[in-house]
């Protein structure tokens, strides 16, 4: 007697489920809490993926969304629980020409990085802002970050509005497309940038 | 075109909502829980709680209390996000949307509990969130049985006399519920409803009302 794959499929689900629950009862920092929901939350994704349609394909994304956001509300009420924001921090080194040369390199790759357009475009503006970043002070410019990507997805959905409802401007809707992947590329390389340590990271 | 095929608890459906091959409705029933939603949600964009004073107790004495506008806008705004969340709840007419719109009041109702400097109700708040955490685990389970065992998830073919939802199906849509609007029952209410921005906590009570209740139709007449 065969059994079929889905039902196998489901008691190992199962399994993984109880595995995570216990654990979750028996853990008591509050930390490894957090990891241990995130972890049972994949099982939940896990039951999802578990039909194999297509349909449960187009699930598993707003699924994984939901489970991610309340993953970040949660880690910030134990960062605010705990108090374990961290007051500003001075830079590692100093050297003069930090002070001179991001400006000048950073300008020249963003404006190439522009007239490629798309992901080498952003991946090269990203390069410059990376170094921007990693010689100046960055503690005001990453909300500024956080804005302009928050934008460039903005523009990014405009473009597709702009494919479904009016496929005549195409040529406009890959160029907004376009733009706003290299903001949005810059923006997440960028981040690589502020790693340096301070007051944001 | 369509036709709801329950009579057992929402009545027939007054109005319909098409997007694609998801299919809003409003029955007298959801109708009712869409009105009483939108009535806190206007409730919680005009209420100005900045201006916020005790009673002293045994006299005609009050004194102002401190707030912070800060705090007390995020939770404006997350009191309005969970109203707009449970209107979606309310008139779904897709069991996954449904469930999708349930976690949404769950983070959301964080984001109320939270918006204090209160170190209890931190880390009450943070209790919580785990447990609606977890919740989302019955909840997407849930509904993604009903689709492996019946193939749909639209309530219009769910709601049909035909189709058997395992029993599994709903209970686990139940439990996942029960933990997303979790809030009403969570310890530290008193104390919040004592400090500041009071009125936005009634969100938390009233989305999670609403959710249970429309979930005991979804499953009454699955």
């Amino acid at each position: 007697m065969a059994i079929p794959p889905y039902t196998l499929g489901l008691l190992v689900a199962v399994a993984g489920l109880i595995i995570g629950f216990m654990a979750i009862v028996r853990e008591r920092d509050d930390l490894h809490r957090i990891l241990l929901t995130d972890l049972a939350e994949v099982l939940a994704l896990v039951l999802i993926a578990l039909v194999a349609t297509d349909l449960a394909e187009a699930l598993i994304l707003p699924g994984l969304v939901v489970g991610i956001s309340e993953l970040m509300a949660v880690s910030e009420v134990y960062i605010a629980k705990e108090g374990l924001r961290k007051p500003p921090a001075k830079p590692a080194f100093r050297i003069e020409i930090m002070d001179s040369a991001p400006g000048i390199l950073a300008l020249i790759l963003v404006a190439y990085g522009i007239v490629l357009s798309g992901f080498t475009g952003g991946v090269v503006a990203a390069v410059g802002a990376v170094f921007y970043f990693m010689c100046r002070d960055h503690a005001e410019r990453f909300e500024l970050i956080e804005t302009v990507s928050g934008y460039a997805w903005a523009i990014w959905i405009g473009a597709f509005f702009i494919f479904m409802f009016l496929p005549g401007y195409w040529l406009f809707g890959v160029m907004m497309a376009g733009g706003a992947i290299l903001l949005k590329v810059m923006a997440k390389m960028s981040l690589v940038g502020t790693m340096r340590g301070g007051s944001n990271v | 075109m369509f036709n709801l095929p329950t009579e057992n608890i929402g009545g027939q459906e007054l109005f319909v909502l098409e997007f694609g091959d998801i299919v809003n409705y409003f029955s007298p029933y959801t109708a009712a829980l869409f009105a009483f939603a939108l009535i806190f949600t206007a409730l919680a964009i005009v209420s100005r709680p900045e201006r916020q004073v005790d009673i002293a107790f045994g006299g005609d004495a009050y004194y102002a209390k401190e707030v912070d506008v800060d705090l007390l806008r995020f939770q404006r705004f997350m009191a309005i996000a969970c109203g707009l969340a449970t209107l979606g709840a309310m008139v779904s007419g897709d069991v996954f949307n449904f469930t999708l719109f349930a976690s949404l009041v769950g983070i959301t109702n964080i984001g109320i509990v939270a918006a204090y400097k209160n170190k209890h109700v931190l880390n009450a708040a943070f209790q919580y969130g785990i447990v609606a955490m977890l919740a989302t685990v019955p909840l997407f389970g849930g509904a993604a049985i009903i689709l492996a065992s019946t193939g749909t998830l639209s309530m219009w073919e769910l709601f049909a006399d035909g189709v058997v939802v395992p029993i599994i199906a709903k209970a686990f849509l139940v439990i996942g519920v029960m933990g997303e609007g979790m809030a009403p029952f969570y310890v530290a209410k008193a104390e919040i409803t004592r400090a500041q921005g009071a009125p936005f906590i009634l969100m938390v009570h009233v989305s999670s009302l609403l959710l249970f209740l429309r979930v005991i139709e979804i499953v009454i007449s699955m």
